[in-house]
């Protein structure tokens, strides 16, 4: 009996999640083969003829190659924020779980308003353009890592705080100086959540639309979120080439989606058990 | 050669003083267990030792060196810990080789250090894995593997064997005993277990509060224990106490007198004692023997039989819990009463300030 | 004076200078994140407090006083802003507070596919939010758009999701419950798959119905799950502004407008202080609002 309502109830759990959250991307997908004039209809249906390519090579040639720098900008811009990120925040996590000082409670108190206040993004554009950095790749790098070390140091500081600190000790007796016991000690044990913070922060970074809206104009030094946004006026008759970028920049996330779907899982649900 | 000598040594935490003025020193070559209840400062003490707590005040001299400032890893010092804590993503070749790695000594020469104290503790075939792959026993050994490869003057150990079962703590304990014989070196060990202590120590302090309460060798403890919170923490079971009025007063005697007891002489250093103080008697459960004629009488509580003795917890008419220890299985049936006797030397008399009272020397040797 | 002297005298006969080790943990490790911190977030932010209150242009700033607070008051389309980024975030938190536990509750349940049904849940989360905005933009077209002409075969005629002035704001908000309710479920999932079996079986053998177990086991023990998700969510929408910006631009008219989007209006046209302002409105809000309810949320857990 149970069994019967059971075999209901999962039946509809996949009816109704396939009509709801995979429709959407198979109408992205088949778009993305159709021709312009099928793609026009907008409807549900099977492609006419097999365009994908010719729409690849379109959407990527546009505007100069602009597709193409776009990936290559954002893959800099989300490399070098997460690498960079990664050490700061694991350095910071680090000494603000093990060293208490009266200035813990200062340092978590900025460490929380930076998860809640939203950045001001005029001021931050003055302050840019003041050290030269406005609209550079590598004043985004900054300002990416800036508005992302609250999370990734809450995520160290409480993995940070499963480590022994007997482990930090013996290694001191070891006779192990302030750096080797970071780098070769604590560091290495941190790599669980070192890959949950990469997958996480990656993903944010790549996918972020709103920050290189601000500080990124013009089009040398677009990122793909930016190039999507800016094609959704200009191909505003094409479809089929607005869906094609669509899905090519979901690629990305759905290769990290397939490989790291636990860290990511793991990163995001911190604190959900305890607080 | 490296003894150890601690000159008043202090360690507050902002206003809370946590160790209040420790004075010791330690012979190259003993071995020193420092053994007191939970939060008595017994790991503080090691840790400052160890150069992993600052301290506030007093001075510390490893060998012939003031060590107050100098960083660990120049102290001469090895430590293994509670929790043994070794790397758990080096083999167990690298935790032992990790030291002498930051002391950038030669490859061939760590090889040889590393194999030769691997040697030493019998853990040759384990040098391949990782410390998740052993035993409690095998980790204990690491930990003691990677302090002894470094050679140290001293040896700082935190409870080692807590985190150990019963049977494999017995073991262990021989084995660095064994250990310290070998090596020859200053070993000082905190435990907060008294029978590690009498089984491990050349010498025992006592500590309470942050206060050395004494220090000595195991048996002096044992049998002339300073103080009421020395005799109540060595000796397992615990010795008896039950208040007492002194009667009188003779020469190198006093015979007291009280709610649990018809009046009996036990020599003691009588200086400052009259008749009609309040004391304290002690009594190890050991000493004590059941006989018809007995001082004291209590009612049978609970009966433990082990065969070659036999545990009976007492309550006194004043409602003071006794435990004797009687030799062979005897049956007591609960609820009856029990008489006991004792021989007067066995007696330790405290008085007031909880300080014991041991006759002098002469009256104790007869 | 004597009292001092006796005491004073055997302690300064052994003082020591008190000598301190370099701490293991050097405060320096704090330099790089600080310095990136400190520049990039906090001086804009201490330096919006003081712009709001000036008519800028970058190059040169008059101080106005609090005349562009007073037209956030005073002009009906900011005030709009105002008032639908509260829907927004309440509708949004409350949607994915209920949906949430609803899907983690079935998802760690003895029901066939669940890998299947938890992946496919959570991978919008990880999705471009301009490319889901655009997706949405389509499938809602009035027209043409797959989810009315659905909605037809079914009988039913579909309203312009997003033409509508009083429903495109809800229409963002349903996008947004899609793409995001799946980081809810998996937090809800965290925290239920955390209690301990016991409490069930101890429950079942109390005589406990299912619904009774859920009511007074997993309700009141995924409660971190609970605050974590409102608090993520109700943040999230505040703040929200990419979905709007690429769904709606805010319109029709300033219908979906929120503070967010009307801040890079402001910017866009030019009006930095204002701009500013908005910006300092919207962390004002945030504090006024979510600072209580964190603390309330935390308290209840308290008492317990």
């Amino acid at each position: 009996m149970t069994l019967i309502r059971r075999y209901w109830l999962s039946a509809l759990a996949i009816i109704f999640s396939g009509i709801v959250f995979l429709v959407p991307f198979s109408f992205i997908i088949l778009m993305a083969f159709k021709d312009r004039t099928q793609a026009q209809l907008l409807d549900f249906s099977w492609p006419q003829g097999m365009h994908l390519w010719s729409n690849i090579v379109e959407v990527v040639t546009t505007r100069n190659w602009m597709l193409l720098t776009a990936f290559i900008n954002s893959t800099i811009l989300t490399v070098a924020s997460v690498t960079l990120l990664v050490i700061f925040a694991a350095m910071v996590g680090f000494v603000l779980q093990r060293r208490k000082t009266r200035f813990n409670g200062l340092i978590e108190f900025l460490i929380l308003a930076g998860l809640m206040i939203p950045p001001a993004v005029v001021p931050t554009i003055w302050l840019l353009q003041g050290i030269g950095l406005f609209g550079k790749l590598h004043g985004m790098v900054l300002v990416e890592i800036a508005y992302s070390l609250p999370f990734s140091i809450l995520l160290y500081r409480a993995f940070i705080a499963t480590i022994p600190r007997e482990m930090d000790e013996a290694a001191i007796i070891d006779g192990a100086r302030p750096l080797d016991v970071f780098f070769r000690i604590v560091l290495p044990l941190l790599w669980p959540v070192t890959v949950t913070n990469i997958v996480v922060q990656s993903v944010a970074i790549f996918n972020d639309f709103t920050n290189p809206l601000y500080y990124l104009p013009g089009n040398a030094n677009a990122t793909v979120q930016l190039t999507l946004y800016n094609f959704q006026s200009q191909f505003q008759t094409s479809y089929n080439l607005l869906f094609t970028n669509i899905a090519l920049i979901t690629i990305p996330p759905l290769i990290v989606f397939l490989f790291f779907n636990r860290q990511i899982v793991a990163g995001m649900t911190a604190g959900a058990v305890k607080g | 050669m490296a003894g150890l000598e601690l000159k008043s040594l202090r360690k507050s935490y902002g206003e809370v003083e946590v160790i209040k003025g420790v004075d010791l020193s330690v012979e190259h070559g003993e071995f020193v267990v420092f053994v007191g209840p939970s939060g008595c400062g017994k790991s503080t003490l090691l840790r400052m030792i160890a150069g992993l707590e600052d301290i506030s005040g007093g001075e510390l001299f490893i060998g012939d060196k003031l060590c107050n400032a100098v960083e660990p890893r120049d102290r001469g010092i090895a430590m293994v810990f509670q929790s043994y804590a070794l790397y758990p993503h080096m083999t167990v070749y690298d935790n032992v080789g990790f030291g002498l790695k930051l002391a950038k000594t030669p490859k061939d020469e760590r090889d040889r250090k590393i194999r030769e104290a691997a040697r030493i503790l019998q853990m040759e075939h384990l040098l391949d894995r990782k410390p998740g792959q052993l035993s409690g026993g095998q980790r204990q050994r690491v930990a003691i593997g990677r302090a002894i490869v470094r050679k140290p003057e001293v040896f700082l150990f935190d409870e080692p064997l807590s985190n150990l079962d019963a049977a494999l703590r017995v073991d262990m304990r021989m084995e660095l005993s064994k250990l310290h014989h070998n090596l020859g070196a200053t070993m000082v060990y905190v435990t907060h277990d008294q029978v590690e202590a009498m089984t491990l120590a050349d010498k025992i302090v006592v500590l309470n509060a942050g206060v050395v309460q004494q220090v000595g060798s195991p048996i002096e403890l044992y049998q002339c224990p300073a103080n009421l919170f020395v005799a109540g923490f060595i000796g397992s079971p615990k010795m008896n106490f039950v208040p007492v009025t002194i009667e009188s007063v003779g020469a190198g005697t006093v015979t007291i007198v009280g709610k649990d007891m018809s009046p009996i002489t036990v020599p003691a250093q009588t200086s400052g004692l009259q008749p009609g103080d309040e004391v304290t008697l002690g009594i190890r459960p050991h000493a004590l023997d059941a006989s018809q004629s007995g001082a004291i009488v209590g009612r049978v509580q609970l009966v433990e039989r082990l065969g070659n003795e036999t545990i009976v917890s007492l309550q006194l008419p004043s409602k003071a819990d006794w435990l004797v220890v009687l030799d062979g299985d005897r049956q007591l049936r609960i609820g009856n009463s029990l008489a006991l006797d004792f021989a007067p030397a066995s007696a330790i008399i405290f008085d007031s300030s909880g300080l014991a009272r041991h006759p002098a020397p002469q009256a104790l040797g007869e | 004076m004597t009292a001092i002297m006796q005491t004073g005298a055997p302690t300064a006969a052994k003082a020591v200078p008190v000598l301190k080790r370099r701490s293991p943990y050097p405060a320096w490790f704090f330099l790089p994140a600080a310095i990136i911190y400190g520049l990039l977030f906090l001086l804009p932010t201490l330096a919006s407090l003081y712009f709001s209150l000036t008519r800028w242009t970058l190059f040169n700033s008059t101080f106005i006083g609090l005349d562009n607070f007073a037209q956030f008051m005073r002009e009906p389309f900011l005030v709009k802003g105002l008032i639908n980024t509260v829907i927004y975030a309440v509708i949004t938190s409350g949607l994915k507070v209920v949906l949430g536990l609803a899907l983690a509750v079935l998802l760690t349940s003895q029901i066939a596919a669940r890998g299947y049904l938890r992946s496919v849940v959570f991978f919008p989360v990880l999705v471009s939010t301009v490319g889901v905005g655009i997706t949405f933009t389509v499938l809602m077209h009035p027209t043409q758009g797959m989810i009315n002409e659905g909605l037809a075969l079914l009988g039913i005629d579909g309203p312009g999701w997003l033409v509508d002035p009083n429903l495109a704001l809800f229409s963002v908000a349903l996008v947004d419950v899609w793409k995001g309710v799946g980081l809810a479920t998996v937090i809800y999932i965290a925290g239920i798959v955390a209690i301990p079996q016991d409490y069930y079986e101890a429950a079942r053998i109390d005589g406990s119905t299912i619904w009774q177990s859920f009511l007074y086991v997993t309700l009141p023990l995924c409660r971190p799950a609970t605050v974590t998700v409102i608090i993520l969510s109700f943040i999230g929408g505040l703040r929200t502004f990419d979905l709007i910006w690429a769904m709606t631009r805010g319109g029709p008219g300033f219908a979906s407008d929120t503070i967010a989007s009307v801040i890079y209006k402001q910017y866009q046209a030019g009006f930095y202080g204002l701009s500013t302002a908005g910006n300092v409105v919207l962390f004002v809000l945030i504090a006024v609002l979510v600072i209580p309810l964190t603390m309330w949320l935390n308290r209840r857990e308290g008492h317990e």
